[in-house]
């Protein structure tokens, strides 16, 4: 092989093995963030591990709501289970007893301690996967 | 009545684009005449939507609810302003304000470009088939013209409070022009590519348009950042959305675009790349109005869906890239420049940031589909957290800031000899590098991506402070407007990272008549006033302040929360005390059953700075596109 063939040869293997590593990159940091939806019989039915973020879509169930200082605690529902949700922090203010709402954070014991609690800015907002059960 | 005469000026624009684009295909033989006639047919095209646009503006104004469009988005208890921006508070009004800026780039475009310009006609038939496609969108699947009969509404159903705000006015307008303004890159290089006249300086038309249109997104996405800051109450000023996601692809398309045509431009190679990257800017644009107006995304964002609508655009969008990219194939091999990238040059180092753009376009892309392409494949909701753009945004920034570094007072087609011991290269990294580790020291953060953004911020800014210091001195030439624009990316870069490291906030409980006493000030609640607008009620907290260091010095803050009446919709109204360096940021929560409050007070360190270097970054490009204006 001659010099300059030689030469090419050296920086098109360099290129293509810094784009793979690019692409490894991206992936991986893809893969340790994302943040997986579920509905409180989800989060029932399956085995959640502790330290794990997680978003748990639902209503917040009537006469759930118990305020203690600056903590706030309610049950988000989707109509067949529940799961207990504690927070410390100013909710959005969409959020009100049977309004539906996001809420981001880890799984303890059945128990969602949240980081984050979202409402979407439409009042008919109603997370995905989750029916009202006609009355 | 004026809003059939809207809907029918509109229709007949549709059918004057169609024309002008009938009619351009016809002109490849150099038939002038019939270039002047397709140039006045577009004209024509224009002023037809902007009446049509008027009236429509006219027919808010006067709150005609006997269309339903209006009477779903406006009120007659509204100022005049925002019955103005009513129109671009939803989907089918802010599609045609979206089409009405694209035909105004267009015309602009039409009327500025010399008749002698061998691309002119070809050009103008590109843009009026993507006008002519967009306004059937417009007219078939989002007619703003459709009325209720035979008995309107007496009063509007209003527009969301939050969007009731002067710069949600100013938002969406510059943002669109900056989206559609890629148009005329687009359309003149799609030109290009059709006649394949290898000679045509395409890179001094497109430049100065793409710049304007650079500027004006950049300015765009900045204000959409700002009122999300002071309005939503979150008090952040990015929270990489979907909806904010497809725009800043754009933005960095555009940006790479700007700087590979200036490479092109200046020397001749590139010239497949810029060309490639001016298709995928507006691409990018079409593909953000498809996510957004689709409903495909979950975002806070987005408009209603309706597959319909989708379907459509994606299947127009996919029409022109596609189209443009077998025409880009096509002369490809003619494109490929003979001459190469010399290591070391200034190009070379425009190009390697040119990768690192791609690739941060590449990342935000995959964090955008990802949750759609999980759902379709393990039918499993998920969504892409703020912490994975963070963890790739970060280095590929640092990256970019070193290449930048280096690309200043390296040359032009030579290999530059840059790291000399006594060169202002060495100088400015060893000073960004003792200062990062003094700054890191004293605010007692090491973590990477924080001594990484000083580091690199800092290099910029000392880089271009010993080359204008040395310009002055040998009063030498230097580039002005990119010393400008990188200034204040240098600043953005340090704003972000200062405030990322040292804001925090505190969730307090507090009543009337109590003092809450923090590291640095005293928050004394004095009472709630209890205030009736026309269109609302609200609780206003009334707190003084006042800094434990300087006790004579006391201000007062409004935070407060609001019941408007038609929507039923609470919003809570943060106050915000801004000083040069930090923001303090109070949102009222709730009322417990004690007559305590929630309140939240958040310390936005640097936060202000965040938009200036954005603003600093605008004036860059003004300036690069006065000075090329000048040149003309």
């Amino acid at each position: 092989m001659n010099k300059i063939r030689k030469k090419r040869l050296v920086s098109v293997m360099t290129l293509i093995a810094t784009s793979f590593l690019g692409v490894y990159l991206i992936l991986s940091a893809l893969n340790s963030n994302l943040d997986y939806f579920y509905t409180p019989s989800e989060i029932i039915n399956a085995e959640i591990p502790n330290n794990k973020r997680v978003k748990l879509g639902g209503m917040v169930q009537m006469q759930s709501v118990i305020r203690d200082g600056t903590n706030i605690s309610f049950n988000i529902t989707d109509f067949s289970n529940s799961i207990n949700v504690s927070y410390n922090g100013v909710v959005p203010d969409l959020f009100k007893e049977g309004s539906g709402i996001v809420a981001y954070g880890m799984i303890v014991d059945n128990r969602l301690i949240a980081e984050n609690i979202f409402a979407k800015h439409d009042e008919n907002y109603m997370p995905p996967n989750i029916e009202i059960p006609s009355e | 009545m004026i809003v059939e005469i809207s809907h029918f000026f509109s229709i007949l624009s549709a059918g004057l684009f169609f024309l002008a684009f009938i009619f351009s295909t016809r002109t490849y033989q150099g038939n002038h005449n019939l270039e002047l006639l397709v140039n006045r047919i577009f004209s024509y095209g224009f002023y037809f939507i902007f009446i049509s646009f008027l009236l429509y503006v006219w027919l808010a104004i006067q709150s005609d609810f006997s269309i339903r469009y209006i009477a779903e988005h406006s009120n007659k208890d509204l100022p005049t302003f925002y019955k103005i921006s009513s129109i671009w508070s939803a989907h089918e009004g802010s599609m045609f304000l979206w089409i009405l800026f694209l035909a105004g780039w267009s015309q602009l475009f039409n009327y500025l470009l010399s008749k002698n310009d061998l691309l002119k006609a070809p050009a103008i038939g590109v843009l009026a088939f993507i006008i002519f496609g967009f306004l059937i969108f417009l007219l078939f699947t989002s007619n703003p013209f459709e009325t209720i009969l035979p008995i309107a509404p007496i009063n509007g159903a209003d527009i969301n409070p939050v969007l009731q705000d002067p710069a949600l006015v100013i938002h969406p307008p510059f943002l669109y022009l900056g989206y559609v303004g890629f148009v005329i890159a687009f359309a003149y290089n799609t030109a290009f590519l059709i006649k394949g006249d290898m000679q045509i300086n395409w890179e001094d038309v497109i430049r100065p348009w793409s710049l304007a249109a650079w500027v004006l997104l950049t300015i765009g996405i900045s204000l959409g950042s700002w009122w999300a800051y002071y309005e939503l109450g979150w008090g952040g000023y990015w929270f990489w959305d979907p909806v904010e996601n497809v725009a800043l692809m754009p933005w960095l398309a555009g940006t790479a675009l700007i700087h590979s045509l200036y490479v092109s431009s200046k020397s001749k190679v590139l010239r497949g790349w810029t060309i490639l990257l001016s298709i995928s800017v507006f691409s990018l644009s079409l593909f953000g109005a498809f996510i957004v107006r689709s409903g495909i995304i979950d975002s806070v964002h987005a408009f209603a869906n309706d597959p319909q609508r989708g379907l459509y655009l994606l299947a127009f969008s996919a029409v022109l890239i596609t189209t443009s990219l077998i025409f880009y194939v096509y002369r490809l091999p003619q494109l490929i420049s003979k001459n190469l990238v010399v290591a070391k040059s200034k190009e070379s180092f425009l190009s390697i940031n040119n990768i690192l753009f791609a690739a941060a376009i590449f990342a935000v892309m995959l964090g955008v589909m990802y949750p759609l392409i999980f759902d379709y494949l393990y039918d499993k909701r998920i969504s892409v957290g703020p912490p994975y753009y963070n963890t790739i945004f970060a280095p590929l920034t640092f990256l970019a800031a070193i290449f930048l570094v280096f690309s200043v007072g390296s040359l032009w087609q030579r290999t530059s000899k840059l790291l000399n011991f006594k060169s202002f290269l060495s100088m400015s990294i060893l000073f960004a590098a003792a200062a990062s580790i003094c700054i890191s020291y004293i605010y007692q953060d090491f973590q990477w991506w924080f001594v990484g953004a000083l580091f690199s911020g800092l290099l910029i800014l000392i880089r271009y402070f010993l080359l204008i210091v040395d310009s002055m001195i040998k009063k030498s030439y230097f580039n002005k407007p990119s010393a400008i624009a990188h200034i204040g990316f240098g600043v953005l870069i340090l704003a972000t990272a200062l405030n990322a490291s040292l804001s925090y906030e505190k969730i307090i409980n507090i009543k009337p008549g109590e003092i809450y006493k923090d590291s640095d000030y005293e928050f004394y609640l004095i009472d709630f006033d209890l205030i009736n607008e026309p269109n609302y009620d609200s609780v206003r907290a009334k707190f003084s302040v006042k800094n434990i260091y300087t006790p004579n010095k006391t201000f007062f803050m409004f935070p407060e929360k609001r019941k408007y009446f038609i929507r039923g919709q609470i919003t809570s109204e943060s106050a915000i005390k801004i000083t040069p360096y930090k923001d303090i940021y109070m949102t009222l929560g709730d009322q417990l059953d004690n007559g305590y409050w929630v309140v939240n007070i958040q310390y936005n360190y640097l936060i202000r700075w965040i938009w200036i270097a954005a603003a600093i970054m605008g004036i860059g490009g003004f300036a690069a596109l006065m000075e090329r204006l000048k040149r003309k």
